[in-house]
């Protein structure tokens, strides 16, 4: 049980840059996922903190004590891989054990057959054993424990994969997209399992992976990673509702958050496709986007702010997302709706949307977040007072 | 239609089944059958002998001289030259540059031909005039005189007639043998290090295996599995087949003493240079005893042991 701190950490490899300075601290039994799309240097990041590769610069503190120079197997933490890297000669139990033999046995005692004859070594082995018995059972899987790997199937793999990582109760567990190699029914199921495991271990996790689904359902923060930063580090809610930048914005969320090209004249006053929205800005801005979540959208009669054509639909049972083109911009709107809504949500029809501005982000021509944005009341309103 | 199919199915597999009874079974049968008469080359006619060539194969001196060289030179090659193959490969991959180089070096004895090298071997171990004995002189007069009984031996007398003297010739014939074949077990070895996966060895790291024997044992070893039985396999097999060294040093009688007087020489002896049909097919049937078991110990241990599935 420790906290992990990363302060300034660069990493390259020959000419690029894959870590741009990434600072984050993890504190004891947090969740922490790290999620981003491939290439954004998150797996890169985990291997640092395991010590299978060493940072260009920065420093990484584990229990505050620097790590540089101390090996992947001196820093006392446990890895779940994405391809669950089980010694395919060992049976489950030997797989397991591993860890403990490499740590509770010295090499003489580890030796085949004239190691376990060892002074000592009978009743570590029994010890060793129990621990064994009881990771099994934790997950389990101690009905697997006499088969090889290579009999087991993805899901039970990967129960072994985490059983060998928590049996010898590690400062931190580091796990690398370990849902990504499952089907899609057992990843929703792992995932509540993972969860409620680190829940029951009150152990420090940190978790990679792409999927911004399970980022969000896992982790008590996410940290969003594009192009070897951290944009932002928040919890899920927060990610979500509160984006720093409009790639978080992008990223976090499916569907995805429909983004819009707004003008913003001379006073501040934001207006889409001519229509002056009842949001103003401190000062004017060039390149200014909003950022509608799909349920911000509503469906709404001819006075509609937006009009569009039904071009496509989904629906999921529970709610319908419609894909909306409207005349004037260039890609479609996703419009969440209720299940009754359908019947006017035909392929061609044509709707009005309408929105909530209280619920638009606004981002300035870099991506990054305006948040000094006033409700100015809607000149159409001023009248009707 | 099912009758039709299944002639079909015969008559695609007809060419394949009539090359393998032609150019496999039929020799093989011929052979055998050989090893029971005393046929030669050039008679009308032979004589069934029963068991008689094999009888002589268990009893004749000449012939415990032949199981004595053969399973020497089988019982020191393979491990060596499997060990070796094994640890150049091992440090081949671990190296970042000059990879190829290497591999070119150790694997330019295999492409050679073995006669032709033979001659070269000759001359560096002619006892007078050749460069290990010309080497090994260097050494007299230095403290390796005091330290190494062979040396002092060496100074004092002469050094070994390396070809002519039957306590060294079979060694000299395994040390080539070793230096012709290890490379081929490297290349085997090389490409079973690239099926090894990479994650693994950083599961082993995250573990605790430290030193890299322990990654070793942990990883490596078991992974190639699969390619040290071929590898062993394969090196028994050829370590059986020699006889091109044998052949270019001693174009008649096998060795000093008989000493490398190996199975395929002994083979070539009885059946081409003395016309003996009859008893070299019987060594010939022996040969692909041994090498019918071993492949057979390859079945079983690929099947049983080496793959994890």
């Amino acid at each position: 049980m420790a906290e992990l701190a990363i302060e300034n950490v660069t990493k390259r490899f020959g000419e690029t840059e894959v870590l741009k300075g990434v600072s984050l601290t993890i504190a004891d039994g947090e969740f922490v996922s790290l999620v981003g799309p491939s290439g954004c240097g998150k797996s890169t990041l985990l291997r640092l903190i395991a010590g299978l590769e060493t940072q260009t610069s920065g420093t990484i503190r584990l229990a505050g004590q620097d790590v540089a120079g101390l090996r992947a197997a001196d820093r006392d933490l446990s890895m779940v891989f994405q391809s669950y890297a089980l010694y395919p000669h060992l049976s489950v139990r030997d797989n397991v054990a591993v860890p403990l033999r490499m740590r509770r046995l010295n090499g003489r005692q580890r030796l085949p057959m004239v190691g376990g004859l060892l002074p000592g070594a009978r009743s570590a082995e029994q010890q060793l054993m129990a621990d064994v018995e009881h990771a099994a059972k934790t997950l389990e899987i101690d009905h697997l424990l006499d088969r090889k790997p290579g009999q087991l199937s993805g899901g039970q793999r990967q129960r072994v994969a985490l059983a060998r990582a928590l049996v010898r109760d590690p400062a931190a567990f580091l796990l690398d997209e370990p849902l990504s190699n499952l089907d899609a029914k057992l990843r929703v199921q792992t995932r509540v399992e993972i969860a409620e495991l680190h829940r029951r271990l009150g152990a420090t996790f940190v978790y990679v992976t792409h999927d911004q689904v399970e980022a969000m359902t896992m982790s008590s923060r996410i940290a969003v990673m594009m192009g070897g930063k951290i944009l932002q580090c928040a919890p899920p809610d927060e990610v979500y509702e509160n984006p720093a930048d409009i790639q978080v914005a992008e990223f976090i969320g499916a569907p995805k958050i429909n983004i819009l090209p707004v003008d913003v004249n001379t006073d501040g006053h934001v207006t889409l496709l001519g229509q002056k929205l009842p949001l103003q800005l401190a000062q004017p801005e060039t390149g200014v986007r909003i950022g509608f979540r799909p349920q911000a959208l509503r469906l709404s009669g001819a006075d509609a702010r937006l009009t569009g054509v039904v071009a496509h639909t989904e629906n999921l049972g529970a709610e319908v997302f419609a894909q909306i083109a409207v005349p004037g911009l260039e890609n479609r709107i996703v419009m969440r709706a209720e299940p009754g809504q359908r019947a006017a949500l035909h392929l061609g029809a044509t709707v009005g949307v309408d929105f909530d501005c209280t619920a638009a982000l606004l981002f300035d021509q870099n991506g990054q977040r305006i948040r000094t944005v006033r409700q100015a009341v809607a000149p159409e309103l001023t009248g009707a007072l | 239609m099912e009758r039709r199919q299944r002639r079909a199915a015969w008559a695609l597999t007809l060419p394949a089944v009539v090359l393998m009874g032609v150019i496999l079974l039929l020799p093989v049968t011929v052979a055998a059958v050989l090893s029971f008469t005393d046929f030669s080359l050039g008679n009308d006619s032979f004589n069934w002998v029963g068991f008689k060539n094999y009888d002589r194969l268990f009893t004749r001196s000449t012939y415990a001289k032949m199981f004595v060289a053969t399973f020497t030179y089988v019982v020191t090659v393979v491990p060596i030259s499997v060990g070796l193959g094994l640890g150049a490969a091992l440090l081949i991959q671990s190296l970042g540059r000059f990879r190829e180089l290497y591999k070119t070096i150790y694997f330019l004895p295999v492409m050679a031909t073995l006669l032709a090298m033979s001659i070269a071997w000759e001359f560096m171990l002619h006892p007078s005039i050749g460069m290990i004995n010309r080497t090994l002189e260097l050494g007299c007069g230095t403290v390796l005189e005091q330290v190494w009984p062979f040396m002092a031996n060496g100074c004092a007398k002469t050094f070994p007639v390396w070809l002519g003297d039957k306590r060294y010739a079979i060694w000299v014939i395994c040390f080539i043998g070793i230096w012709q074949g290890f490379g081929f077990n490297m290349v085997l070895y090389l490409a079973g290090l690239t099926g090894v996966h990479r994650e693994l060895y950083h599961a082993a790291e995250m573990d605790g295996a430290k030193s890299g024997w322990e990654r070793f044992r942990l990883v490596t070893w078991p992974a190639l599995g699969p390619t040290t039985v071929f590898v062993v396999t394969i090196s028994c097999i050829r370590a059986f087949q020699v006889f091109d060294t044998v052949e270019a040093f001693w174009p008649q009688g096998g060795g000093p003493n008989k000493s490398t007087y190996v199975m395929m020489f002994a083979i070539f002896e009885k059946g081409v240079q003395q016309n003996l049909i009859g008893a070299g097919a019987s060594i010939t049937v022996m040969f692909l005893v041994f090498v019918m078991i071993l492949t057979l110990i390859q079945r079983w241990l690929v099947e049983r042991k080496v793959h994890y599935g």
